[in-house]
This record gives C-alpha cells, sequence and structure tokens, in this order.
C-alpha cells in the first residue's frame, strides 16, 4: 500500500505536535484508541471560553502514518476555528483530503473522535472550574 | 471415485472438520482429522485424474489448510469465531452505529500512551539513563502479566460461550467481552514488541 503525498507530507512533517499543561481549566485532553491496530491519539485543545475559539492545538499520535497525518491535518483545521466548527469535522473530510483506502478509515476515525473528546473534556472541565469556587464556599 | 473430488464448498471452518461452532477444541483430533484429509486430497493420488478434479483437490487442499491453521491455535480461532458470529470484522469492530467502538477503558489508554511516551524517549537516547531503563524493563513485565491475565480471562470466557451454546443460548454478550479482551490484547502485545525494540534492539 502507498501512501498518498499529503499523508507523507504530514508524516514526514508533523504540525502541531506537542502537549499543552492538562491542568490549564482552558484546556481539554482527548485520549483515543484503535484497539484493531493498538495506536493511540492523544490531542490537547486550548479554548478560549469567551470566544469558544480554539487558540492552541497540539497533538501525540502513536500509531500509523495516516494517523499521524489525520491527526495533523485536523490541529491544522481546527486551529483559531470554534469549537462549534470543529465538532462539525468528519472523519470522512479527512479521508478525502488525504485520499486515505478503505483499510485506513479507522485511522481518520481516531482523529474525529479525539476532537470530540477533547472538547468534552474541555466542556467538563471548564463547567468544574466555573463551579468548584461555590463548592469550595459551601464547604 | 472419493467423495473428496468436488470442491465442495464448507460453510466455515469447523465445517470442514465436521464440527459445530465451538471454542474448546480436541487439538489432537482435530489434527488426526487434518492429516487425514490432506493425505485423501493429496495430488500424487491424482496424478492421472482429469485437470478438473486435480483442480477441485488443490481447492480443497488449500481450504484445508486455512481451516487448520485458523483453528489450531486458541486466539485466531477466537478471532475467527467473533468474524462468523459478526461480532468484528477481520481488522476492525462492528459496532450498532456503523462500525466504530472506542470501548478501550481510559486507564488502558493512559498506559499505553505513558508507556509509549517512554519509549520514545528511551529511543531518543534515554537509554543510558539507568532509570528509564528500569522503568522501561519494570513495564516489560507489568505488561506481560497482564497479558497473562487477558489470556486467561480469554480462555474462560471462551468456556463460558461453549456452555452458553450447550444450553441453546446466543451468548451475545460473552462475544462482546471476548471482544474487548481481545483488543486489550492488541495493545499490550504492541507494547510489548515495541519494549523489546528499544531495550534489546536487533542490528
Ligand atoms: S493503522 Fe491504526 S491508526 Fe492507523
Amino acid at each position: 500500500m502507498s501512501y498518498s503525498d499529503k499523508v507523507i507530507d504530514h508524516y514526514s512533517n508533523p504540525r502541531n505536535v506537542g502537549t499543552l499543561d492538562k491542568k490549564d481549566p482552558n484546556v481539554g485532553t482527548g485520549l483515543v484508541g484503535a484497539p484493531e491496530c493498538g495506536d493511540v491519539m492523544r490531542l490537547q485543545l486550548k479554548i478560549n471560553p469567551e470566544t469558544q475559539i480554539i487558540e492552541e492545538a497540539k497533538f501525540k499520535t502513536f500509531g500509523c502514518g495516516s494517523a499521524i497525518a489525520s491527526s495533523s491535518l485536523a490541529t491544522e483545521w481546527i486551529k483559531g476555528r470554534t469549537v462549534s466548527d470543529a465538532l462539525a469535522i468528519k472523519n470522512t473530510d479527512i479521508v478525502r483530503e488525504l485520499a486515505l483506502p478503505p483499510v485506513k478509515i479507522h485511522c481518520s476515525v481516531l482523529a474525529e473522535d479525539a476532537i470530540k473528546a477533547a472538547i468534552t473534556d474541555w466542556k467538563q472541565r471548564h463547567t468544574e472550574a466555573v463551579l468548584a469556587p461555590a463548592e469550595t464556599a459551601k464547604a | 471415485m472419493p467423495d473428496a473430488l468436488s470442491p465442495t464448498v464448507h460453510a466455515d471452518h469447523f465445517a470442514v472438520f465436521g464440527l459445530s461452532r465451538r471454542l474448546h477444541l480436541d487439538l489432537a483430533a482435530l489434527e488426526k482429522e487434518f492429516y487425514r484429509q490432506s493425505r485423501k486430497l493429496h495430488p500424487d493420488r491424482f496424478a492421472r485424474a482429469a485437470a478438473t478434479e486435480q483442480q477441485a483437490a488443490l481447492q480443497r487442499t488449500s481450504q484445508l489448510n486455512d481451516a487448520y491453521r485458523t483453528l489450531a491455535e486458541p486466539i485466531p480461532r477466537i478471532a475467527y469465531l467473533l468474524e462468523l458470529e459478526g461480532v468484528r470484522r477481520r481488522d476492525e469492530r462492528v459496532d450498532a452505529d456503523g462500525g466504530r467502538a472506542n470501548q478501550v477503558p481510559t486507564e488502558l489508554l493512559e498506559e499505553v500512551f505513558e508507556l509509549n511516551m517512554a519509549l520514545d524517549e528511551a529511543r531518543s537516547g534515554g537509554l543510558d539513563d539507568p532509570g528509564t531503563r528500569r522503568q522501561l524493563a519494570e513495564a516489560q513485565e507489568d505488561f506481560q502479566s497482564k497479558l497473562g491475565t487477558v489470556d486467561t480471562a480469554l480462555l474462560e470466557r471462551a468456556a463460558a460461550w461453549d456452555r452458553a451454546r450447550d444450553a441453546g443460548e446466543s451468548g451475545g454478550e460473552i462475544l462482546q467481552q471476548i471482544s474487548g479482551l481481545l483488543d486489550r490484547r492488541n495493545y499490550l502485545q504492541n507494547l510489548l514488541r515495541d519494549v523489546a525494540a528499544v531495550l534489546s534492539p536487533t542490528p
């Protein structure tokens, strides 16, 4: 199986690899895995709660070239966009952009799931951060 | 002529050996039957047969080999059964909502991720650090023992499925559990392979 040029480009020169501070209440972390191949992907987003804009996106993927390319592309797409824009991204968009073959579709699913997981985590943590002071006050 | 000549398409690998779908097999009997059929289909016996019959014998042989290879080992046998029962396709899990199932427990994902980070560090030269090396060796042991636990659980669930089937139940829930265990096993195996590669690189 041969990788498309776009996959190779993202794979050999991945954008936005790295880590954000997990404890920052504005950071959401999504950790997802593809059990069928045993790969894992972590995506972290720093989101401005006022504007709902994704200011920072970093990923770290231990997996195949397509998974790395999918996550790299995903960070490029969502940086500077709003949360709802990011949630609208479908794995099929990634498949099309990277020309992934059918056996590599699950790699793109991983990226879509990671975006959703990171945003869910951010929402949760953010609500907690807002509620926490009130609860401490109660206690 | 022997009836072996028709290129019979068996319903599944179990049927090739005249077995019903069960996860526990008598391996000695399986092997014996494999050899018996192999002899029956041996090309020498068809040296003077018509081309179509030779062809049929070849086809049956390859079917027999496939079936034996799949059934003789417990993990491929289990994976094959899940495919047959529609629980997963060859490389992915089938889920009600169209084929995705990320039911890997978070704590396993975290472990897998952490270890991968450590492996990364070790790969980029950190292995000279005795602390890293020790950490990796410990992780290796830990994952090895986890793999053992998974395998024990798999065999236990496999037996439970057989019992459910014998009792005329579908055993669908058990197959889901088995599928989850197989996923876990995939992760552990990948990790073990990667740790081994870092700890003792083959030149
Ligand atoms: S092969 Fe598993 S993520 Fe690509």
